[in-house]
C-alpha cells in the first residue's frame, strides 16, 4: 500500500492529527492549568519513554481529559497532583507501561529466567 | 499525608474505591469527595483518576460519558460483574492480612 512505507518513516497521519488536537485542547485550557498540564506532559514523555504512538496518544489524551474536568470542577492544580507531582506523574504513567520500550527487555528477562529455571514457570 | 500512609494506601486504594463504587455509580470528583469524606483529606484527585483509568483498563468498571452542564462529560463509573469479583478477592486478602497483623500486635504466632 502507497501510505505504508511513507507512514513507517513519518508515523500514522491519523496519530499525528490526534496529537494536534490534544495539543489544542491543552492551549485552551486556563492558564495555570495549562502550565500543569504542559509541565506533566513533558515529565511523561520524557521519562515513560513509550513507543507505541497509540499508547502515548492516550496517555496523553487521558492527562487531558483530567485536567478539563478539573479546571471545569474548579479543583485547585494542588489538589489534582498532591503533594509530590512526581508520585502522582509515575502512578498515572503506570496505566501505560504496555508501550514502552522497557517492556520487552521485561519479557525477555521472564523468559530468560523460564529458561534457565528449566520451566515454563513451573515449580521444580 | 505521611509516608507510610502514602505506601500503605497505594495498595489498598484500588480496593477502597472499588468497594465505594458498590452500588453507586459515580465519577471522578465524587469519588474523590467521598474519599474525603471517609477521612482520606489528603488524597489527591489525579490519583484517584489514575486509579479510575486502571481499574477501567482492567476491565472492573463500566464507563458511561454523561453530559455535564459546564465542561467536558463527565465520565461515571459503576463496578460490573468482574469488579465485584475482583472487590470480593480483595475483602479476602484484606482479613487475612488484618489478622496476621493483629496477631503479630497481640505477639501472638
Amino acid at each position: 500500500m502507497a501510505t505504508g512505507w511513507i507512514e513507517q518513516l513519518t508515523g500514522s497521519l491519523e496519530q499525528k492529527k490526534q496529537y494536534r488536537q490534544n495539543k489544542a485542547r491543552v492551549e485552551h485550557l486556563p492558564a495555570d492549568y495549562r502550565a500543569a498540564a504542559t509541565a506533566l506532559e513533558r515529565y511523561l514523555m520524557y521519562f515513560g519513554a513509550i513507543t507505541k504512538g497509540d499508547v502515548l496518544l492516550r496517555m496523553l489524551g487521558d492527562l487531558t481529559d483530567l485536567f478539563e474536568e478539573s479546571a471545569a470542577d474548579g479543583t485547585p492544580i494542588r489538589s489534582i497532583v498532591g503533594d509530590d507531582p512526581v508520585e502522582f506523574a509515575e502512578t498515572f504513567m503506570r496505566n501505560y507501561t504496555g508501550g514502552q520500550w522497557i517492556n520487552k527487555e521485561r519479557e525477555r528477562l521472564v523468559k530468560a529466567i523460564d529458561a534457565a529455571a528449566g520451566d515454563d514457570g513451573k515449580e521444580r | 499525608m505521611g509516608r507510610q500512609m502514602t505506601e500503605m494506601l497505594k495498595g489498598t486504594l484500588e480496593g477502597i474505591v472499588l468497594a465505594l463504587l458498590t452500588g453507586n455509580p459515580a465519577y471522578g470528583y465524587e469519588i474523590t469527595t467521598l474519599l474525603r469524606g471517609q477521612g482520606f483529606a489528603e488524597i489527591a484527585e489525579g490519583t484517584v483518576y489514575a486509579l479510575l483509568v486502571r481499574i477501567e483498563q482492567k476491565g472492573l468498571v463500566d464507563v458511561e460519558k454523561r453530559p455535564s452542564e459546564k465542561g467536558p462529560p463527565r465520565k461515571v463509573y459503576s463496578l460490573n460483574e468482574q469488579g465485584e469479583k475482583e472487590l470480593d478477592e480483595f475483602w479476602n486478602t484484606w482479613s487475612f492480612l488484618s489478622e496476621r497483623l493483629e496477631q503479630l500486635r497481640k505477639g501472638g504466632k
